[in-house]
């Protein structure tokens, strides 16, 4: 008898197991390029997926979410090492199903096909993509087709260190009035070096330092080339990159002048420590530089610069002389949806990063990492418009550039890399330089490239 | 018995020829066959698509095509016809909704996805999400723009499902220019012989791989002519120092001489003594410190054959040189340097090949820098070509041509090596059988 | 050569040259246990607050214990493959006659030498087709293949020393050629084999480029790549941290090394890679 009932018993748990069972959970993977500051490129991502979860509740569907906070690669070297992890993951079916890349990595990833164009997925008329900044848009399309979402938006800007401006004669009124005689084009690199070199003699600091660049390569470097006349990258209706002779010679005889003519910069600058570089310009040990809006996290919060907006003076990218123009870089990372993603899996990874893109969920990145925002009714979240660095540093945006979205660009800026470092460790001088990589450019990728 | 007898060699040799086969004898084949190809990471690496997106339009009208069918490959509507609503009906759409469509937009054609989604709001019983939206765009669009597809034959058939018939030659070219995987090519040698940046590598490989021979032959040979004179206590201490760097995981070793040669490490702090500033040593003599750390651990190997070599040098012939009353100095150069020619030779083949295929230590050292290609040697260099793009493209084929020339100089330089250290002796046949 | 006496000036010569090695690991025990100072090297205060990974996560880097374990997991199966596989293939090659048999020798000799580094593309796909791309089994397979060459060379080395009289004898007894190998020779070499395992062990437990390329997850992280991951990000400057970190991995290759000196000695004299 008991044994029967037992046996029973087993069926009737073994029959209504299933009901029993929790809904289907599916895993959402997520890959970021983040350092300690910047985790909420996976957080919010962790964060949509309880909201989301919720939605499918109300719709009464069974399947969940679940977040997976993948590889995250966080420094120099990372960036490169997140790219490849990428491309040779997704190919062997692998990686993530979400992944923060750059907007430059839009074409390549597309035309090799691991990546899906978001445009189909998600719809953008929608909130709240309705309210995106315009501007973004361009930068996350690439042949045609919107592919990413952008995760948040940044600008390069110019700084300099006040004191040492003060001490070199400008008064509180015109270190104020700088970024508009920046943003005018009156005050040019070439004050830029001679400030520098004024603060070099002045002995306030040490010799190559007077200006005081970005510690490793970076597309920053591209700001010196888009501030020369002439100086366009991509020709829209041909759908070609352009290199312009004269714009490259000027960025590299800043270079090589800041280094040999003026020797405020040191000639082997490049490939310095990071952490070295972010203490001496938050200590004031460097005349000018310029770095990121980002920069403000780490020079407030990690070195003490408590008294950023006193003594640092931050606008564009001042302009490379007549003709040219002040600018800086805006480089969006972005949302991507990988090809590792099937059926279901697309649907809801667009779902978590539609709502990651939330104005509130966004602006958490934003403050943490003091990036920028991407829709408008961020700029009245409090959180972000209490926030003076985001408010201000905002502005800049408006006159920001961006890196072409085109399959040859990674090739294009490789070569141009080369020749600035060759210019600048002296090498080779910027003629020689501009007319190797020209040659280079002419041999190895024909008529990929419009050169002027 | 005898079974088994006949298939121990095969049973003894197949796990190991296998594995040997398939990670590196083929993957040998594959790099060479690779290096004739544009692979990269924009064309992927297997599987083809076509895809006719608006670079393919720009090239197909720079082109000599009708531009008739470039503007009809180039076309994208929306038409509500019976093959969409078929399709419709075959969906998981709401019946009444597809019924709706059927009735009211049947036959209606829209010029583009945002005037469809327009006409589709009239609707009493619309399509409310954005996924069912898309899945009547989905199901009415005719166009052939940035569809995939992956074979010739699909292409073929999704030209004719939007009503374009061609000629073969004419859907050559379109195949061609509508391919975005990689293309067998010759240029990746052709580039590597006109570049000016191969002959500086080739310069840098030269210079790396002559001055850290010298340092560690010349250093493995002091240190083993040193300890043979010394107390056995002092020189078995000794040589197990010298044996650390090779035995600590490159990861550590070099972390370490990151820390001996930056600003707050121990040069910088010693050199502070005699007024020095403080400095990023590596910056300033990045080949010094990329010649010391690889020399160090080069030494080590050196330093034990070398080693073995002096003593295995008969003691009387050393002794008859001692009471001939000659110094170390002189025994040294008389009779210990003669007779180690041979393992120098051994040791210094041995190495040029080592030293120039590896790029580990280089590359979490410098990564090949600061600057212009300081440090870049060419393993490096296939190594950044192939697999480390700033901007994330990756050259895979013009990579593998780099390694290519690597696998011929590594097969060259065995080949001499094995020649010279009596190849045949090495293999030759054993003794008895059976 | 025993009865040399201490030669003062040879000693401190050689004191001199070796110094960098004995810095930097004197340092890298020493810092691991200080606090860094940043204006001197000489340690202030013992803390062992540069272990902290042990206990809790370093932002964005993961567990060390995932990466210890994938380390262990990763070594070990490194040195069982090599082993078996080079002792039957050894065997074979010093003492079974079968056709191809000196070319099979040629090509070990020839890949025993080889730049392997440079073939990543390809080995990634072959990963790929069969599907272990990504996975720790697929870099364990790659770099045990990658080591197989040399040590079939060592183990090849070490079966003809064994004399030939030992197999006659177990032949003439009426064992096969299998039982002799089993019962007869191997114990003949476990010298091989312990020397062989020590060095695979090494070999493993340090590698770094494949794991980098071949597993880039998260999960698959070993202790090379994570310490590499530490010193590469720009937020962490910390050398006390590192070399906490990096003692933590070299102490398993440290105790090996000093309690098989000897051994190792043996199998690094026979050449090599680097």
């Amino acid at each position: 008898m008991t044994l029967k009932r037992l046996a029973m018993a087993v069926l009737a748990a073994l029959l209504f197991a299933p009901l029993a069972t929790q809904a289907a959970e599916i895993e959402i993977e997520v890959w970021a390029p983040a350092d300690e500051n910047e985790r909420y490129r996976f957080v919010a991502i962790s964060l949509a997926a309880n909201v989301l979860n919720e939605e499918l509740k109300i719709e009464g569907s069974d399947t969940r979410v679940v977040v997976k906070e993948g590889t995250s690669f966080g420094g120099s070297q990372g960036w490169a090492q997140l790219k490849q992890g990428f491309s040779l993951a997704v190919e062997a079916g692998k990686g993530p199903h979400i992944i923060v890349g750059g907007h430059e990595d839009i074409p390549v990833w597309g035309s090799a096909g691991l990546i899906y164009p978001i445009e189909d997925y998600i719809d953008l008329e929608a909130w709240p993509f309705s309210d995106l900044f315009p501007s973004l848009w361009p930068i996350m399309s690439w042949n045609g087709q919107v592919w990413g979402i952008p995760q948040d938006a940044e600008s390069r800007p110019f700084f300099a260190w006040n004191p040492h401006l003060k001490a070199i004669g400008y008064s509180d009124a015109d270190i104020a009035a700088l970024p508009a005689k920046v943003k005018s084009g009156q005050y040019t690199l070439q004050n830029v070096l001679e400030d520098a070199k004024k603060i070099q003699d002045k002995g306030l600091v040490e010799k190559g330092y007077g200006f005081y660049p970005r510690a490793t390569k970076g597309g920053d470097y591209w700001q010196f080339y888009a501030v020369q006349k002439g100086g366009d990258m991509y020709d829209a209706k041909s759908g070609k990159l352009i290199l312009d002779k004269g714009a490259l010679l000027a960025y590299y005889q800043f270079f090589n002048d800041a280094v040999f003519k003026y020797g405020v910069t040191k000639k082997n600058h490049l490939g310095m420590d990071w952490d070295q570089w972010y203490n001496e310009v938050a200590t004031g040990k460097a005349g000018l530089w310029h770095g990121g809006t980002w920069h403000y996290a780490r020079y407030t919060r990690r070195e003490g610069l408590d008294d950023f907006f006193d003594k640092v003076m931050f606008s564009l990218i001042p302009s490379g002389g007549s003709g040219g123009k002040a600018t800086t870089l805006t480089h969006p990372l972005t949302y991507l949806i990988s090809k590792r993603a099937k059926g279901e899996e697309v649907e809801l990874a667009a779902r978590l990063i539609t709502i990651a893109s939330e104005p509130r969920l966004n602006t958490l990145h934003a403050i943490a990492s003091a990036h920028l925002g991407i829709t408008n009714a961020q700029t009245k979240v409090s959180q972000y418009a209490d926030d003076r660095w985001t408010a201000e540093a905002t502005v800049l945006l408006k006159s920001a550039f961006a890196l072409p979205n085109s399959v040859d660009f990674g090739q294009y800026d490789t070569l141009v890399w080369k020749g600035l470092t060759a210019a600048w460790s002296g090498d080779l001088s910027p003629q020689q330089a501009v007319d190797t990589v020209v040659k280079e450019m002419q041999a190895t990728m024909g008529d990929k490239v419009i050169i002027r | 018995m005898r079974g088994i007898r006949r298939f121990l060699p095969a049973l003894f040799m197949l796990p190991a020829s296998l594995s040997v086969t398939l990670f590196f004898v083929i993957p040998v084949f594959m790099t060479f066959v690779f290096s004739f190809t544009t692979m990269s990471s924009d064309t992927g690496i297997l599987g083809s698509r076509y895809i006719v997106s608006e670079a393919t339009i720009r090239t197909l009208k720079d082109g000599d095509l009708d531009a008739a069918l470039v503007r009809q490959l180039d076309s994208r509507v929306f038409a509500v016809n019976e093959a969409g609503l078929a399709a419709l009906r075959k969906s998981n759409l709401k019946p009444t909704v597809v019924k709706e469509i059927e009735e009211k937009l049947s036959g209606k054609v829209y010029a583009s996805e945002k005037q469809l989604f327009a006409a589709l709001k009239g609707l009493s019983n619309r399509p409310r999400s954005f996924k069912d939206r898309k899945m009547v765009s989905k199901a009415v669009v005719q166009t052939l723009k940035n569809r995939e597809f992956t074979t010739p034959k699909e292409f073929r058939a999704g030209l004719a499902s939007i009503g374009i018939e061609v000629t073969d030659d004419v859907f050559d070219v379109l195949l061609e220019v509508a391919n975005t995987s990689w293309k067998w090519t010759t240029g990746n040698y052709s580039e590597l012989m006109a570049s000016d940046f191969t002959w500086k590598i080739l310069a840098n490989t030269a210079f790396y791989v002559v001055l850290t021979l010298f340092f560690n032959v010349g250093l493995a040979l002091v240190l083993a002519l040193v300890t043979f004179y010394m107390p056995s206590g002092q020189s078995k201490f000794f040589r197990a120092v010298w044996l650390i760097p090779r035995v600590s995981p490159s990861v550590i070793y070099i972390m370490l001489w990151r820390w001996l040669s930056f600003d707050g490490g121990f040069m910088s702090y010693i050199l502070g003594f005699f007024g020095v500033q403080p400095e990023n040593w590596l910056n300033e003599f990045p080949w010094t410190f990329v010649i010391m750390a690889n020399g160090f651990v080069g030494a080590s190997m050196g330093m034990i054959i070398f080693a073995s070599a002096v003593v295995a040098i008969p003691a009387d012939v050393l002794h008859a040189a001692e009471v001939d009353g000659a110094y170390p100095w002189q025994q040294v150069r008389r009779i210990i340097l003669p007779l180690m020619a041979w393992p120098i030779l051994f040791i210094t083949t041995y190495q040029t090949l080592s030293l120039m295929t590896s790029f580990e230590y280089i590359l979490l050292l410098t990564d090949g820098g600061p600057g212009f290609f300081t440090t870049e040697v060419w393993a490096l260099n296939a190594y950044h070509t192939a697999l480390s793009n700033y901007y994330g493209n990756l050259r895979y084929g013009f990579g593998a041509t780099l390694a290519v020339v690597l696998v011929a100089v590594g097969i060259a330089m065995s080949l001499i090596y094995l020649r010279l250290f009596d190849f045949k002796k090495l293999v030759a046949e054993p003794q008895i059988e059976n | 050569m025993d009865d040399r006496k201490t030669n003062w000036p040879l000693t401190i010569f050689l004191l001199i040259i070796s110094a960098p090695i004995l810095i930097m690991y004197l340092w890298l025990f020493v810092d691991s246990v200080s606090e860094i100072n940043t204006d001197s090297i000489w340690p202030t205060e013992f803390t062992l607050r540069n272990w902290r990974f042990l206990v809790e996560e370093i932002p964005g880097h993961g567990s060390v214990w995932t990466a210890l374990f994938n380390t262990t997991v990763f070594a070990s199966s490194v040195v069982a493959i090599v082993v078996i596989l080079s002792s039957t293939a050894g065997y074979a090659l010093s003492r079974l006659k079968f056709p191809y048999r000196s070319e099979f020798l040629g090509l070990v000799l020839l890949l025993h030498s080889f730049p392997s580094v440079t073939l990543i593309i390809s080995i990634f796909l072959m990963l790929r087709m069969i599907g272990l791309f990504d996975t720790l089994i697929g870099v364990i397979l790659v770099k045990a293949s990658l080591e197989l060459p040399f040590g079939i060379w060592i183990m090849k080395g070490f079966y003809d020393t064994v004399p030939w009289e030992i197999e006659m004898a177990g032949v003439q007894d009426g064992a096969s050629r299998f039982q002799v190998w089993y019962k007869l020779v191997l114990p003949q070499i476990m010298p091989g084999i312990a020397a062989l395992s020590i060095f695979s062990f090494m070999a493993g437990w340090s590698e770094f480029v494949l794991p980098l390329i071949l597993a880039p997850s998260a999960d698959m992280r070993l202790m090379s790549v994570y310490l590499a991951g530490l010193v590469n990000d720009d937020y962490l400057s910390d050398y006390g941290l590192f070399k906490a970190v990096g003692l933590f991995y070299i102490i398993p290759v440290m105790m090996f090394y000093l309690f098989t000196q000897d051994k190792l000695m043996n199998i690094y004299g026979g050449g090599t890679k680097g």
